[in-house]
């Protein structure tokens, strides 16, 4: 009987938010590549969340019905990070890398819209920075995520501080195109209002959707499961 | 947006199949679905010239060729002289009036016209809307028709606040409030331009004299009224992206002929006021900067024919057509040149960027290493709350009344957390949540919490199972690390919650940037490579728990029960855990004792049900022999 040892007790370990744990590797793969994490504030002046990134006072992501103002409206709740890379901009000469990452905010809550989700987005201002190596760029994130096979399709689209802009999708499983993430060369009004020779520099830019990439990696149907703080739902990705 | 296949292919020279034209407008940037042919469109917010079957022809024109498969009224039409006063002329540059009187209502519609309303799901209205509604189908110019002789006074349009009540054509009483563009008559609202005509001035089935308004409105003058007033309209998606200013006389031509199509026309009388000369947009001819911008190579040539397929006309420099007001600069004709080629066949060029920072982990990102190595789980909330605070972030359009402020702490969301675990039978939680919390103190602060919930058992094996978690506990975890700086420890009393649980209850928050920088160094990241696994859906169905505790007296198959109790497996079997383990040295007997979890992810499984998984899965134990389970026959 001595020499029964109890069973081991193996220690049982907590686990990481999967939108952080999501967030974490983009954070990491980016970095890679060259980027620089930089933080920033969650209540944003409205210059620094729109003007500054040429997103006109008649735009209608400025309305009250898209963007939480807060504080008689002297402040928003930043819709994107792209403020944060605003400041990133104002205080570093090119050639800059930055990544921004964290909860944003829009005036959604539906069963496929929340009300606060998170962004990874990143910046590079060098001379002579191209549409095609955003291109590249895109394929190397693209590739990291999904496997080298994965099918890509860049798509025109419009955001206000990017001229060309483009959503990128991927093709799924089941045959349907599925919207990824945005990107674009970055406007030279951005540039020059963060005080950076458009004739010079030129930039790239491009944003990811963290829950949307959480959702296909894991395979969560409902986005709102992320958010219930179930331990049954959270103790899967230890 | 709904565009019928047949009805796009008559403006286009040649006949695409669905897919080709599908393919096309993809590379365009004209994201749509396709439901029986029919194109549902999503347009981006800077396309409103793309809003009609023409603008879509003027787009795919470089690909399929474009026609105008319609007649205008190419006949003289006598001028209005309409008592008309523009007050606002920044927000309305430019407006033509259209008056037309007929000879008798059409019993019947064209077939052209007969078919929009039968494909679309537009219901017919009375004649002149009808034709209104088509028009701006066909070429994107939305028009609002009064009826005439409605129009006794002075009609005036202007920009101006509100506090009064305005019945739409739909008969709802809209409250106006704030700055609007509108038309009065006496001083007295009769349309929201640009959104929704009034009832007053409406045409009806017995229209015979028609006063149509065709305008260009600032999209700033007419953004947000249709979504804050709830009004669905077509115009005003159109108003809001910009309509072409240059376009109104062909319009109203085309008015005039589709009437002339139905039915005999008595007078015809316009009237355009232009009060600002619009200017056309120029942009230097720049082939260097469009093949920097993009990474290409581009003829001159080449650049200039596509620009001129697009509308664009070439002379010293590029004039942008007046649909186009998303066109400005060099970026903007660099996108025009790249959708053209396709985004995908522009090739990819290997981008290095030269490093700028060493990966490093910070203190929030060591800390949750720490954490979840002792077992939490980490929770993300969102920040809204219904409790005002002192210094707490008041929201100024609040989703509803519940979520009108910023938390100040992280300890209410933590406890919602707690309890919603508990009401799915947890009976140990350890929960933990890093966030930056807001206030306003004259100015707006935020700092970065860690907040931390515990309740319940210890952990679930055999040491821990019996131990609470705790003040003893947390002070434990938090003071293995004895740079942190002074923290308190909570007891939240269960009788500050709807909760008849028993369980105690702590709680504590910690300022992240107050801990020193080397803090957690020993924390090596637990998610060196994450795994992203497939995830299984969570059971809404009760669970049930069953405990059975074995009596070994052959000690030679004690090795085998263990390795077969830590690998357990059943359909109906959520977990499993060795609770109790105790060696009696006066009956030379050992105990094991395991608790089973069933839980099933279709149905609240039955006694019947978890007792047929107990049956399999004790079976082997009681073939092992030596092994019993006291109290079970």
């Amino acid at each position: 009987m001595d020499k029964i040892e109890p069973p081991l007790i193996k220690k049982s370990l907590g686990s990481l938010h999967p939108i952080s744990q999501t967030k974490d590797f983009l954070l990491k793969l980016l970095s890679e590549i060259g980027f620089k994490e930089i933080h920033g504030p969650e209540i944003e002046s409205e210059k620094f969340n729109f003007d500054m990134l040429n997103i006109k006072k008649s735009h209608p992501a400025r309305q009250m019905h898209d963007t939480f103002y807060v504080e008689n409206k002297s402040s928003v709740l930043r819709t994107h990070t792209s403020p944060v890379q605003i400041r990133g901009m104002l205080n570093t000469k090119p050639p800059l890398a930055f990544t921004s990452a964290g909860k944003v905010y829009r005036k959604d809550d539906d069963a496929t819209h929340l009300p606060m989700f998170h962004q990874v987005e990143g910046i590079y201002v060098d001379e002579n920075v191209t549409f095609a190596n955003l291109k590249d760029l895109i394929h190397q994130i693209l590739h990291n995520l999904f496997g080298k096979d994965i099918e890509i399709r860049f798509r025109p689209s419009y955001f206000p501080f990017t001229e060309p802009s483009a959503e990128v999708d991927i093709l799924s499983d089941n045959g349907k195109w599925l919207e990824i993430l945005g990107c674009g060369i970055v406007h030279p009004k951005v540039l020059k209002n963060c005080n950076i020779d458009a004739k010079k520099y030129s930039g790239l830019a491009f944003g990811l959707g963290v829950e949307r990439i959480a959702m296909l990696k894991y395979g969560v149907n409902d986005i709102r499961d992320f958010y219930k703080s179930n331990l049954d739902f959270l103790g899967q990705f230890k | 947006m709904k565009f019928i296949y047949q009805d796009l292919l008559n403006f286009l020279s040649e006949e695409p199949s669905i897919e080709v034209l599908s393919d096309k407008l993809f590379q365009l940037g004209h994201e749509h679905e396709i439901d029986d042919n029919v194109f549902l469109m999503e347009f981006t917010p800077n396309r409103g010239d793309c809003l009609s079957l023409s603008g879509l022809a003027r787009d795919l024109n470089i690909f399929f060729g474009k026609e105008e498969p319609f007649k205008v009224f190419e006949g003289d039409i006598d001028p209005l002289n309409l008592n008309f006063k523009n007050l606002s002329t920044q927000a309305c540059p430019k407006i033509s009036f259209l008056e037309i009187e007929i000879e008798k209502i059409p019993n019947t519609y064209e077939p052209f016209l007969e078919n929009h309303f039968s494909m679309s799901s537009n219901k017919k209205t009375n004649f002149f809307t009808d034709v209104s509604n088509y028009i701006s189908y066909e070429l994107g110019q939305p028009t609002h028709c009064f009826d005439a002789d409605t129009i006794s006074n002075e009609l005036v349009f202007e920009n101006r606040i509100c506090d009064e009540s305005f019945k739409s054509l739909l008969g709802h009483n809209i409250n106006l409030s704030g700055k609007n563009s509108i038309f009065s008559l006496d001083n007295k609202i009769i349309s929201l331009a640009g959104v929704m005509g009034g009832m007053s001035t409406a045409c009806t089935t017995k229209t015979k004299k028609v006063l149509v308004e065709c305008a260009f409105f600032e999209p700033e003058a007419i953004i947000g009224k249709s979504v804050k007033y709830n009004l669905t309209s077509d115009a005003a998606h159109k108003f809001e992206r910009g309509v072409d200013i240059e376009a109104q006389e062909k319009v109203l031509r085309r008015f005039i002929q589709i009437v002339k199509d139905h039915t005999e026309i008595k007078s015809i009388k316009i009237q355009t006021f232009e009060d600002i000369q619009s200017q056309k947009v120029r942009i230097p001819v720049d082939v260097e900067g469009i093949k920097r911008i993009l990474g290409i190579d581009l003829e001159e040539r080449e650049y200039l024919t596509y620009l001129s397929k697009l509308g664009f006309t070439i002379e010293k420099e590029i004039i942008v057509p007046s649909h186009r007001h998303d066109v400005m600069s060099q970026n903007d004709l660099a996108e025009e040149i790249a959708r053209i080629i396709g985004y995908n066949n522009i090739e990819s060029n290997f981008l290095e960027i030269k490093k700028m920072a060493d990966e490093c982990l910070d203190n929030s990102n060591r800390l949750k290493n720490y954490l979840i190595k002792n077992g939490f789980s980490e929770v993300i909330n969102f920040p809204f709350t219904e409790n005002k605070k002192e210094k707490s972030i008041s929201i100024d359009n609040p989703l509803d009344s519940n979520r009108s402020h910023l938390r100040t702490c992280l300890k209410d969301s933590l406890l919602d957390n707690l309890l919603y675990n508990e009401r799915r039978q947890k009976d140990s939680i350890k929960l933990f949540e890093i966030s930056d919390i807001y206030s306003n103190d004259n100015k707006i602060n935020y700092e970065k919490k860690l907040g931390i919930v515990i309740s319940g058992r210890r952990g679930h094996n055999y040491l821990d199972f019996s131990k609470k978690l705790d003040n003893d506990y947390l002070s434990e975890l938090l003071n293995y690390h004895s740079d942190i700086p002074d923290f308190n420890i909570e007891e939240i009393h269960r009788s500050e919650l709807k909760t008849k649980k028993k369980d105690r209850i702590f709680y504590v928050e910690i300022l992240i940037d107050q801990l020193p920088d080397h803090i957690f160094e020993d924390s090596e990241p637990h998610f060196d490579q994450i795994n992203f696994i497939k995830y299984q859906p969570v059971s809404e169905f009760p669970s049930s728990t069953r405990d059975f505790s074995f009596s070994i007296e052959d000690f030679n198959k004690y090795d085998a029960l263990i390795e077969y109790l830590t690998d357990l497996s059943d359909k109906n079997l959520k977990d499993a855990f060795i609770f109790d383990f105790y060696k009696n040295q006066k009956l030379n007997e050992i105990k094991v004792g395991i608790r089973l979890i069933f839980q099933s992810s279709l149905t609240t499984l039955s006694d019947e049900e978890i007792q047929k998984s107990v049956n399999k899965l004790l079976k082997p134990i009681m073939d092992l022999g030596g092994v019993s389970i006291p109290g079970l026959d």
